[in-house]
């Protein structure tokens, strides 16, 4: 019985989704005014500012040029990136699309479903840094332009806690850091609100800057070319890490049974002194803390014998739109036309009064809340590359849930870098 | 016999509409699972045929025995569990007793609640800081019995377990109630005439005649507990370090978490083998051929 109604209710799914991708290929191909109408694609479901400042931005440019139309088609976030690779498959992708930097574009520039950007390339230079550029090339060629920079690994930090604890200023080193979570032990204090039951947060959060002050940004690209070897003794020590910190008790007792934002809500409720996270974390914070005066932003502690570049943080470049390869012509002109208005000054500067990191300089008012600028500034230093951003979906997957092990003691860092090897090496074969 | 002839080509004529839309949707995806598991595909670049290496992989891949291992626990849990505790009351309820309408809803409950609420409550109930277990053991004194219910291997697939049987145990008692209601009053009359206990009669009586549809509750029973998934994947998304981990979590996982679409229809196939497998087994021990 629940089998037929799954069966019918996926019946009806598709309709709808059928019915859906038939509705936006005839507003393609009929231009009610002469405009040119162009689809766009996006995850933008949520109310969120950043969100909302995109929506604006498109509202404007439509207002501003009567020839060309974009219309926007939202889908849910989860669902996104599976429902773009089953229409590219088909290849029936929109005329434009969101897309995720690094390892998620290479399989769309790779199958040459994404138009290269050479040809506007020179409205970006020296605007936006290469650094943050990076992310969306293949090859050597540009497919998408940065709106945001995600950074993935700041530390919030509660000032009177540490303060209490015997600390003037935040540790910069990490022997520092393990003093400042044994004295807040002591004081009966949880140190760190982690919430790593999607196992995605030790990872990204955590080890994207963690290992990179240890083995230096060449690392990754070294060993996933085969180069270098995850059993690299440096990449170790930097999971080993994750060991020590969880034998310090540095974390809340039940961070494998809740999730980030959870423990976001722990940090906020004031039971934790510290909590690692990324810019994502700002608004939320700026929304539920009032005594913002107390809140600190941290840079990642350094560490002693690393190779890495101490003062930079791990965070990819984020907001990007890629424009269809099947794209020609009058369409064409229109679509680069568009990209150009799009990342450009007023959009950034909207995204920074929503309190998002961006790639540009802008200038800042006073009105910015210091939280933001400390970390805004921290972007400075550089960024290093993100793991999940960077590795194999299956690389991806076996280091989130062998971080997990380890907190569990199931597992050694000597024997999660060997297991990645393993998988590294059978990927190259 | 010529009205006989019109009527069952009009029975087919009938059933035509759903046999369509049944292998449209039901039978064609699952060939087309087949299909795929001969493939090495991400969902997106051309597919390439690899023929059984698929399978090959799948038979050393150690999580996937892991989730298997995982999913008969499930199924034992439920069969063991639900479909007897539900029998013990049904039969305790099937008698005239006030407010039998309450417990009834009471039972049900936990299955028209969303499976999302569930998890997310037994989730916070199983918390380690501060969940109902947890702070009932050391309100009591039983501090040392606290355990971090989901967050350790070795406790997180037992806790798992009883969310589940809790959450299906009132389907089979409404199933029960209703085959018990149907037993003729004659018959229990007779046997009590005849100077049969309560035990006797329940026994010797009332089970054997319900018999077929203690059946159809395990393999109902079986045949859920293979599909489960959307209670394990809120719940701990099989965590930790895959200790809840199930088939279909594991299937899901590797097909659109790391866009292995063969490797995932490779497992969908096992999935599918092991069941009917299962179910053939079962329905031959229980002495019924339904298959």
């Amino acid at each position: 019985m629940k089998h037929v109604m799954n069966s019918l209710l996926f019946a009806v799914l598709l309709i709808a989704l059928t019915a859906c991708g038939s509705g936006g290929s005839e507003q393609q191909s009929e231009a009610s005014d002469g405009a040119v109408e162009l689809t766009l694609w996006t995850d933008w479901t949520e109310d969120r500012p950043e969100n909302t400042a995109y929506k604006q931005t498109i509202e404007k440019f439509n207002q501003e040029h009567e020839d060309i139309k974009v219309t926007i088609e939202a889908i849910p976030h989860d669902q996104y990136e599976t429902k773009l690779r089953t229409q590219a498959a088909g290849k029936q992708l929109p005329d434009m699309f969101r897309v995720w930097p690094g390892a998620r574009l290479e399989p769309l520039a790779k199958g040459g479903a994404t138009l290269p950007l050479d040809p506007i390339m020179d409205t970006w230079k020296d605007v936006i840094p290469e650094s943050a550029l990076k992310a969306y090339q293949y090859d050597g060629t540009q497919y998408a332009i940065p709106a945001n920079i995600s950074l993935t690994s700041l530390i919030y930090y509660r000032k009177d806690m540490v303060a209490d604890a015997g600390f003037e200023t935040f540790p910069k080193t990490y022997d520092e850091l393990k003093a400042l979570i044994t004295a807040l032990n002591d004081a009966g204090t949880t140190p760190i609100a982690l919430g790593n039951k999607s196992i995605w947060p030790l990872q990204s959060v955590y080890i994207s800057t963690i290992a990179d002050r240890f083995t230096g940004s060449d690392f990754l690209p070294n060993v996933l070319s085969g180069e270098g070897t995850f059993e690299n003794p440096l990449f170790v020590d930097s999971l080993a890490v994750i060991d020590e910190m969880t034998k310090l008790n540095a974390f809340n007792s039940d961070l494998n049974t809740i999730d980030e934002s959870q423990a976001r809500g722990k940090f906020i409720a004031g039971d934790t002194a510290m909590h690692f996270a990324g810019s994502w974390a700002i608004g939320p914070i700026l929304d539920s803390i009032e005594d913002l005066d107390n809140i600190g932003v941290a840079p990642f502690p350094s560490f002693a014998g690393g190779e890495g570049d101490p003062s930079a943080i791990a965070g990819s470049a984020g907001g990007a739109i890629a424009l269809s390869s099947q794209l020609e012509g009058e369409k064409q002109e229109a679509a680069f036309t568009f990209m150009k208005y799009f990342y450009s000054d007023p959009l950034y500067q909207e995204l920074v009064k929503a309190n998002i990191v961006v790639p540009v300089e802008v200038e800042v008012g006073d009105d910015v809340p210091a939280v933001y600028q400390e970390a805004n500034a921290l972007m400075q230093g550089g960024i290093t590359p993100v793991y999940d951003a960077t590795l194999s979906p299956e690389l991806t997957d076996l280091i989130n849930n062998g971080l997990q092990s380890i907190t569990l003691g199931d597992m050694t860092p000597e024997e999660l870098a060997k297991k990645m090897q393993e998988a590294n090496e059978s990927a190259q074969e | 016999m010529h009205n006989s002839m019109k009527r069952s080509w009009f029975i087919v004529l009938g059933l035509l509409p759903a046999l369509l839309v049944y292998t449209v949707f039901a039978i064609l995806p699952i060939l087309q699972s087949f299909y795929y598991s001969l493939m090495e595909w991400d969902g997106f670049s051309d597919m390439v045929f690899v023929g059984l290496d698929n399978f090959k992989e799948l038979f050393q891949d150690e999580l996937f025995w892991n989730s298997m291992k995982n999913n008969v626990l499930v199924v034992l849990a439920s069969v063991l569990g639900q479909v007897p505790i539900a029998l013990f009351i049904a039969l305790l309820l099937n008698r005239k007793l006030k407010g039998l309408k309450f417990f009834r809803t009471i039972g049900f409950l936990p299955v028209v609640l969303s499976t999302v609420v569930i998890s997310i409550t037994w989730g916070l109930m199983y918390n380690f800081e501060d969940g109902l277990f947890n702070v009932f053991l050391r309100t009591v004194g039983l501090d040392a019995l606290a355990q971090n219910w989901l967050g350790d291997t070795t406790w997180s697939m037992p806790s798992v377990l009883v969310t589940v049987i809790w959450q299906f145990i009132g389907l089979y008692l409404v199933i029960f109630m209703a085959a018990l209601q149907n037993i003729p009053e004659e018959v229990l009359e007779a046997a009590r005439m005849d100077g049969a206990n309560e035990w006797t009669t329940t026994w010797k009586i009332t089970l054997p005649m319900i018999w077929d549809t203690v059946i159809v509750a395990v393999i109902l029973c079986i045949s859920g507990s293979l599909k489960t998934f959307d209670l394990l994947y809120v719940m701990t998304n099989g965590g930790p370090a895959h200790s809840t981990e199930v088939m279909a979590l594991y299937m899901f996982n590797q097909t659109f978490g790391q866009f292995q679409y063969g490797y995932g229809s490779a497992i969908s196939v096992l999935i599918f083998a092991f069941s009917l497998l299962l179910i053939f087994v079962v329905t031959r021990l229980l002495g019924k051929k339904m298959l």
